[in-house]
C-alpha cells in the first residue's frame, strides 16, 4: 500500500519507509515517541521548503553518502520532504536553465541553503568558479537571502582538506565569511561525510518546530554533536580496564580492544557515530576496527594528524624538522641536566682554586 | 665570629601552597604519563579485570583539583600574603627588583661573588615562579576544558583559547615539560644556595624561618 501518506510523494516511497525515516529522525533527536506523529504530519505537509543546495572545493560525498549511503527510503524521504529547486549533481535542468532556476528561488521564493565544499579566498575567490562566478560572489548573491543556511559536511563547515596546510587556495567555511552570509544563521552539520540522519534530523526539527535545533559553540546540532566519541564507545569498557591494541593485526585487535593507542581520536571529538551508525547496517569506523580520526572537528586535517598516533608532531621553528612532543621535551629536559652538571663543576672547580669566599 | 637571628619569612599557607602544588605535579605528571600511553596493557576480561585507566585518571584528576586550590591560594597570597610573598616583591619593574635580578644573574654565572640578599625570594627565582604560576593557570583552564568539554563556559573559552580537544592536549602535554624542567633547575639551586649561603632555606620552606645576620 504504497503512498498513503500524501499523494505528493514519491510513489516508490511506501508508508513503511517513510514512517521509518522519521523515527530515526526522532531517536537521533531524542524525542519521544509521542512526537513522532508531529515529524510525519510536518513531513508530509504539501508546503515542502524550497532548498537550494550549492556545490563549491568538494568531492561530493557528501551527497553521496546522503542518496546512497542508507536503505533507499531515506534519501527518497530527504528528497521528498524539501523541494530541491538547485542541486548540481541530480537536477534535470542544466546550462542556463538551471542558473535561471537559482535565481528564480532566490528572488522570489524563501528558501532553506545548503552548502556542500569550502570556499576559496585568495586571489579574489578565482580557485572555485561555477557559472563565470566565484564562489564567492554565488554565496554573496545566495546567502544573504536564505532563511538558514545548512553547512553540510566538514569543508563547508571548517574548511575542511582544502584548507589544509599549506592552504594554497585560500579555502574556508561558510562561517568564516561573515560579510557575505550576513545575518543568517548557520548550522554546521561536520563530518567527512556526515550521518545523513543528522541532517534529516536538523530539517525535520526546523519543520516541526519551525526553529533550528540547539547548537554548541561551533554551531553544531547538540543533538548529534554533543557528546564525545569516546563517552558512547562501544569498546570504552577495555579503555576502562586498560585493554589495548598495540598494533593493527595483533591478537588485540582480533579481540576488539579499545584503538586509543594506535591513536584513535574519538575521546577528541565529538559526534553522533556510536550512537547513530551508518549504512543502515550499524556500522562505524571504530566498530569495524579502525580509530576515529576526527572528522567532525575543525581543522582535523591539520590537528588529529598523524591519525596513527596519539599526540600531533610539533614544528621546530626555524630548524624545519618535526617531532613528537616528548622527543622534543626529553632533549631539553637533557640539555637542562647537563647545563645544571656544568654549573656545579664550574662552581666546584672555582672554589677548589680560588678557594671558599662566601660566608 | 658572625651572628645570626631567626627572621619569620613564609607563612603557613605559602608553605602549604608549596607542598600542595610540589606534590600534586608530582603525581599530575606520572598519572598524566600513563593517560597519555598507558603503558600496563593486559588481556584480562570479565570479572577478574580492573579498571587501571579509570583510576589512574580518578587520581589525575584529585591531584589537578589539589594543584588548582594550590594555585589560588599562590593567587591570594601574591595580593594579600606577607611582604615577601606579595608580587610586587619578584616583578622586575621596580628598581630595587632589577638591581636584584642583574646581581642574582652576576652572581649565579660565578661573575660576582658579591650577593644582592633579601629576605624573601631573589628575582630570578620570583620571576621564574611568576612563569610557572601563568603555566600553571593555563593547565587549569586546558585540563578543565578536557575534563567538562560539554559545559558551555569551558566550551567557549576552551575554543577560542585553544581550538579543538586534540590541541588543548598537545599544549596541556608541551607545558607539563615545563615543570618537569623547571623542578630539576629548582632543586639544583636550591641546593646550590643552601651550600654557600647558610641561611637554611631548604628548611624554610618547611619551618616558614630563614637565618640572616644580625647587623
Amino acid at each position: 500500500m504504497a503512498d498513503t501518506v500524501n499523494k505528493t510523494l514519491d510513489p516508490q516511497l511506501n508508508r513503511r519507509g517513510f514512517l521509518k525515516g522519521c523515527t530515526m529522525a526522532a531517536a537521533a533527536l531524542g524525542l519521544s515517541d509521542t512526537m513522532i506523529p508531529k515529524l510525519v504530519e510536518a513531513a508530509a505537509t504539501a508546503e515542502r521548503p524550497r532548498v537550494i543546495w550549492l556545490h563549491f572545493q568538494e568531492c561530493t560525498g557528501c551527497t553521496e553518502s546522503l542518496l546512497r549511503g542508507s536503505h533507499p527510503d531515506l534519501a527518497r524521504l530527504i528528497l521528498d520532504i524539501i523541494s530541491l529547486d538547485y542541486h548540481e549533481t541530480v537536477m534535470a535542468a542544466a546550462g542556463h536553465q538551471a542558473e535561471q532556476n537559482l535565481l528564480e528561488t532566490v528572488e522570489n521564493h524563501p528558501f532553506i541553503l545548503v552548502v556542500e565544499g569550502a570556499i576559496p579566498r585568495k586571489d579574489g575567490g578565482i580557485y572555485c568558479k561555477i557559472a563565470g562566478k566565484t564562489a564567492m560572489e554565488i554565496l554573496g548573491e545566495v546567502a544573504p537571502k536564505a532563511s538558514a543556511i545548512i553547512s553540510i559536511g566538514t569543508c563547508a563547515s571548517f574548511g575542511g582538506v582544502q584548507a589544509a596546510a599549506p592552504n594554497p587556495t585560500g579555502a574556508a567555511g561558510v562561517q568564516d565569511y561573515p560579510e557575505l552570509v550576513g545575518s543568517t544563521p548557520i548550522i554546521n552539520i561536520p563530518g567527512c561525510p556526515p550521518n545523513p540522519i543528522s541532517f534529516l534530523g536538523t530539517i525535520l526539527h526546523y519543520l516541526t518546530f519551525k526553529r533550528l535545533p540547539a547548537l554548541d559553540s561551533m554551531n553544531r546540532p547538540l543533538f548529534a554533536y554533543g557528546r564525545k566519541i569516546h563517552d558512547q564507545c562501544e569498546r570504552r569498557a577495555h579503555f576502562n580496564e586498560g585493554r589495548f591494541v598495540e598494533q593493527y593485526g595483533d591478537e588485540a585487535h582480533k579481540l576488539g580492544y579499545c584503538l586509543f593507542k594506535v591513536g584513535c581520536k574519538g575521546p577528541e571529538t565529538f559526534a553522533n557515530c556510536p550512537a547513530v551508525r551508518f549504512n543502515d547496517v550499524g556500522v562505524w569506523p571504530v566498530s569495524v576496527g579502525h580509530g576515529c580520526t576526527g572528522c567532525t572537528e575543525p581543522n582535523f586535517w591539520d590537528t588529529m594528524t598523524p591519525f596513527y598516533e596519539r599526540l600531533p608532531n610539533v614544528k621546530i621553528p626555524f630548524a624545519g624538522s618535526v617531532q613528537s612532543a616528548d622527543q622534543i621535551g626529553k632533549k631539553i629536559l637533557g640539555v637542562t641536566a647537563a647545563a645544571v652538571g656544568v654549573h656545579a663543576v664550574v662552581g666546584v672547580g672555582k672554589r677548589l682554586i680560588k678557594g671558599n669566599k662566601d660566608d | 665570629m658572625v651572628t645570626y637571628e631567626k627572621q619569620r619569612c613564609w607563612s603557613i599557607l605559602l608553605r602549604l601552597f608549596h607542598w600542595m602544588f610540589a606534590l600534586s605535579i608530582v603525581v599530575l605528571a606520572t598519572t598524566g604519563f600513563y593517560i597519555n600511553n598507558p603503558w600496563a596493557g593486559n588481556m584480562i576480561e570479565g570479572s577478574r579485570a580492573w579498571p587501571i585507566t579509570s583510576y589512574v585518571r580518578y587520581i589525575h584528576f584529585i591531584a589537578a583539583y589539589t594543584f588548582s586550590s594550590a594555585v589560588a591560594i599562590r593567587l591570594f597570597l601574591y595580593i594579600f600574603g606577607n611582604k615577601q610573598e606579595r608580587v610586587l616583591d619578584i616583578l622586575p619593574v621596580t628598581g630595587r627588583n632589577l638591581k636584584n635580578l642583574f646581581s642574582t644573574l652576576l652572581h649565579y654565572s660565578y661573575i660576582s661573588d658579591k650577593h644582592d640578599e633579601r629576605l624573601g625570594h631573589n628575582l630570578l627565582a620570583g620571576a621564574t615562579y611568576l612563569i610557572t604560576f601563568f603555566a600553571a593557570l593555563f593547565m587549569i583552564l586546558s585540563g578543565f576544558y578536557m575534563l567538562f568539554p560539554e559545559v558551555a563556559f569551558w566550551q567557549k573559552w576552551g575554543v577560542i583559547l585553544l581550538g579543538s580537544q586534540q590541541q588543548a592536549r598537545l599544549y596541556h602535554h608541551l607545558v607539563m615539560w615545563w615543570f618537569i624542567i623547571f623542578s630539576v633547575i629548582h632543586v639544583y639551586f636550591l641546593t646550590w644556595n643552601d651550600i654557600r649561603h647558610p641561611e637554611g632555606l631548604i628548611s624554610s620552606m618547611f619551618t616558614g624561618v630563614k637565618f640572616k645576620q644580625k647587623v
